[in-house]
């Protein structure tokens, strides 16, 4: 039960997802769209409509029957990319082509993305509406302890192996902020391993790792040409320092965690 | 037709030694009972769970030239997850809203039932069962529906739960003389899990169990049980409590929840229940396949039923009083204290899901899920399909008591296949996948393990030490356990790929 998927769309303007979403959904929210917002057309409501179906069949598995996150798949309601959506132009894509790993592609029809995608938006602007509820903010990374955080990253934790605070992770708390950098810190999901490759001719080539298996090893050159062969042909060594992150997990306590956190989020 | 025709006969006669037993509807309970070679009459191939053939034409020595019987397209977007079905020479599989009826020798589409249009989660259909002629079916929004085998026309079609409140169904139903036994999904809301049995032939309903008393929720029966016919009980996992993340609302150990019990089939009677994950706040079901053999355990000969658990526990039971016998983490594992007298798992409450977060071993998705295990009985190895992951928790205040109540994001997993030794609960070797896990196991006879790969390899091993003797890059994500079947003297085996079933068998003439 692991893939996920989101959904596609193109919903008219951000703006018009607010209020529609808020008739839909709450009767709290309804009664501040009455007050405030123009009336939803019978059409977008129509949409809105087919869109939890369709959301409801395809989607809610993953995203929780209210996009607002459910089993492995992350709450829409708070994502980045659903907020900068304009008429399905960023939704569209991951839907279309999937997250390697994560969630398969789906081919809708542009029907039933533009639906989805009203569904969302709309989920977004309840969410938005109603405050509390499901999600990881900022001000909840805030438990741990800097001194702390600084030792462990200098000693114990031993991320100064491989990590400066002066160096690649100079600004870092700029470029990730909250659960994004935590996620970050723990371990980097969109790291790349790199492989040297010796070939029978005995040429060396090198590359980033595209494909391993049991069988295969595939790796993208520094000009963007793939090449591959069977492992049993060749000598290779793969470099991916960034699973050093996984050999700390038995060891973390969540207290050590929070403590790099309040660390990190130092590094402005 | 006239082919179609020749080998029913043929098979017939195999079945029951005259052809004049034709007239009879399969699969009967004596088919149920004792599945021939030619046969995979219920969603794990026999009552046992073991997923585990007799069948040994392919072994470890000619596995190398497998190659493809026939492909069937399904043409669907949705991943088969479905267990097909062999009766009578037709297999029957399923994706949501769709059942297909395909000649087992050749690939051929018999017939192809569609359901309409609903609002069901369309998350996963793990296959129909079969009884007398008829084929049963589970819609994403709450529906039995019975086939006629022949035709796929519907015979009967009744409501086993409200869809609107947030119940939908994805299982293979699990038939046992006249009762066809369902289970329900549902995540996203507080409500009452339960099963119900329906009469085979008219649909009419024999019974209800409920998993919580009614001021408690949670305890879906989301996958197919199994049945010891000795003991006329029957084994199923349920699901975790509700609300998910939290559990403010419902101190306890949640009775019944993330358990596994033991049911009277002819009146939905618990005999017993084992607790797998008491009070769990991780969303770890236990409806991981119940798995029954037979054998020595410590000296002494018992009937047990062992299963790998999601959170990342292996427990062995004595089947007749549901006591423990072993219990033992078989991947990472960082939420307990340890067990408690009667061999559960004591949950760690610094472990809770909290407001800054919790880093736990597994993941929400488990050290393993609905993918089938296998038992080897020659060399007592559970093979499963496992993964060693590790997720943060969180849940606060603010999430509220309904549905959810918090959330959790994973942070790094690897699959791995591991091969549990089930009198120790040591792990005899382990077989790196990628990622992670995606298909089930399926054992033979002659000492294969035929599974499939984060790559979308299609993959056959040596159960003896998990070294592989065979690959096929099926070129999608292998969903299914696969099963294996002989007709005509050929032995295949099914793995499912995307929407479409690959069959593979060994070139003619090889020995």
């Amino acid at each position: 039960m692991r893939r996920v998927m989101l959904l596609c769309g193109g919903l008219a303007v951000a703006a018009a997802a607010a209020w529609i979403g808020e008739s839909v959904s709450s009767p709290r929210a309804e009664v501040h769209a009455a007050q405030a917002a123009p009336a939803a057309t019978p059409e977008m409501l129509a949409k809105i409509a087919e869109g939890s179906s369709q959301f409801q069949q395809k989607c809610s598995f993953c995203h929780g029957r209210d996009a607002g996150g459910g089993e492995t798949g992350p709450d829409l309601t708070r994502s980045k990319l659903v907020l900068e959506d304009v008429n399905g132009n960023k939704i569209g894509e991951v839907v279309r082509t999937g997250r390697a790993g994560k969630m398969p592609p789906f081919d809708l029809s542009s029907a039933e993305m533009d639906a989805i995608a009203a569904f969302i938006h709309a989920q977004q602007a309840k969410a938005k509406a109603e405050g509390g509820r499901r999600g990881v903010n900022v001000e909840d990374l805030q438990t741990g302890n800097v001194a702390e955080g600084k030792a462990y990253f200098e000693g114990a934790g031993t991320c100064a192996k491989c990590h400066s605070a002066t160096g690649d992770l100079a600004h870092i708390a700029t470029k990730y902020q909250g659960l994004q950098l935590e996620q970050h810190m723990l371990y980097p999901r969109d790291a790349k391993s790199k492989a040297t490759v010796t070939l029978p001719s005995g040429q060396v080539v090198s590359g980033t790792v595209q494909l391993h298996d049991e069988f295969f090893l595939g790796i993208v050159l520094a000009d963007g040409t793939y090449r591959s062969w069977p492992v049993d042909k060749i000598k290779y060594t793969i470099d991916a320092p960034h699973e050093a992150h996984a050999k700390l997990f038995p060891h973390y306590t969540d207290a050590d965690i929070h403590n790099l956190m309040a660390y990190l989020q130092t590094l402005r | 037709m006239m082919n179609t025709w020749k080998s029913k006969v043929c098979v017939w006669t195999l079945a029951f030694g005259s052809a004049s037993a034709a007239v009879a509807q399969l699969p009967d309970q004596a088919t149920l009972l004792h599945p021939g070679a030619d046969s995979w009459p219920t969603y794990h191939g026999d009552y046992t769970g073991q997923r585990h053939s007799k069948l040994t034409q392919i072994t470890p020595k000619n596995v190398g030239s497998l190659t493809l019987a026939w492909a069937f397209q399904t043409r669907s977007q949705m991943e088969l997850k479905s267990s097909p079905l062999l009766v009578d020479g037709i297999l029957y599989f399923s994706v949501p809203d769709s059942v297909f009826a395909v000649d087992a020798r050749s690939g051929h589409l018999v017939w192809h039932y569609t359901y309409p249009p609903n609002k069901g989660s369309h998350i996963g259909q793990r296959g129909v069962a079969a009884y007398k002629g008829s084929i049963y079916f589970l819609s994403p929004d709450c529906h039995l529906v019975a086939l006629d085998a022949k035709t796929g026309k519907e015979r009967w079609r009744v409501e086993i739960g409200d869809v609107a409140k947030g119940y939908w169904t994805s299982m293979a139903p699990l038939v046992v003389g006249n009762h066809v036994m369902v289970g329900v999904s549902g995540d996203f809301d507080n409500l009452r899990g339960y099963m119900k049995s329906f009469d085979a032939e008219t649909g009419k309903e024999q019974w209800t169990w409920y998993s919580t008393p009614a001021d408690r929720t949670g305890g879906m029966t989301w996958m197919t049980g199994t049945y010891d016919p000795d003991l006329n009980l029957v084994y199923w996992g349920t699901g975790n409590p509700t609300p998910v993340l939290t559990a403010v609302t419902r101190p306890g150990d949640g009775a019944n929840t993330c358990s596994i019990v033991a049911l009277n089939p002819d009146t939905g009677q618990l005999a017993w229940s084992f607790s797998v994950s008491p009070h769990d706040t991780h969303d770890w079901d236990a409806t991981e396949v119940p798995v029954l053999i037979d054998g020595p355990f410590q000296g002494q000969q018992k009937k047990m039923l062992i299963q790998a658990s999601r959170n990342g526990y292996f427990v062995v039971l004595d089947r007749t009083n549901g006591k423990s016998l072993l219990t033992t983490p078989y991947s990472p594992v960082n939420w307990s204290l340890g067990l408690d007298k009667d061999g559960r798992p004591i949950p760690n409450p610094a472990k809770d899901p909290a407001p800054d977060g919790r880093l736990i071993a597994p993941d929400e998705g488990g050290a393993t899920n609905f993918r089938s295990p296998s038992f080897d009985p020659k060399t007592g190895l559970l093979i499963v399909p496992a993964r060693e992951a590790y997720s943060i928790y969180f849940s606060k205040p603010a999430d509220g008591t309904y549905g959810w109540s918090g959330a959790d994001y994973g942070v790094w997993e690897k699959g791995v296949l591991k091969a549990i030794d089930y009198r120790t609960g040591k792990i005899r070797w382990e077989h790196e996948t990628g990622v992670s896990t995606t298909s089930g196991i399926l054992t033979t006879d002659s000492g294969i393990t035929f599974t499939g790969d984060f790559h979308d390899n299609a993959l056959a091993l040596n159960t003896a030490d998990g070294k592989t003797l065979w690959h096929a890059n099926t070129g999608a994500m292998i969903s299914t356990s696969p099963t294996t079947y002989e007709l005509d003297g050929r032995q295949y085996v099914l793995t499912g790929s995307g929407g479409v079933l690959f069959a593979w068998t060994l070139p003619e003439g090889t020995k």
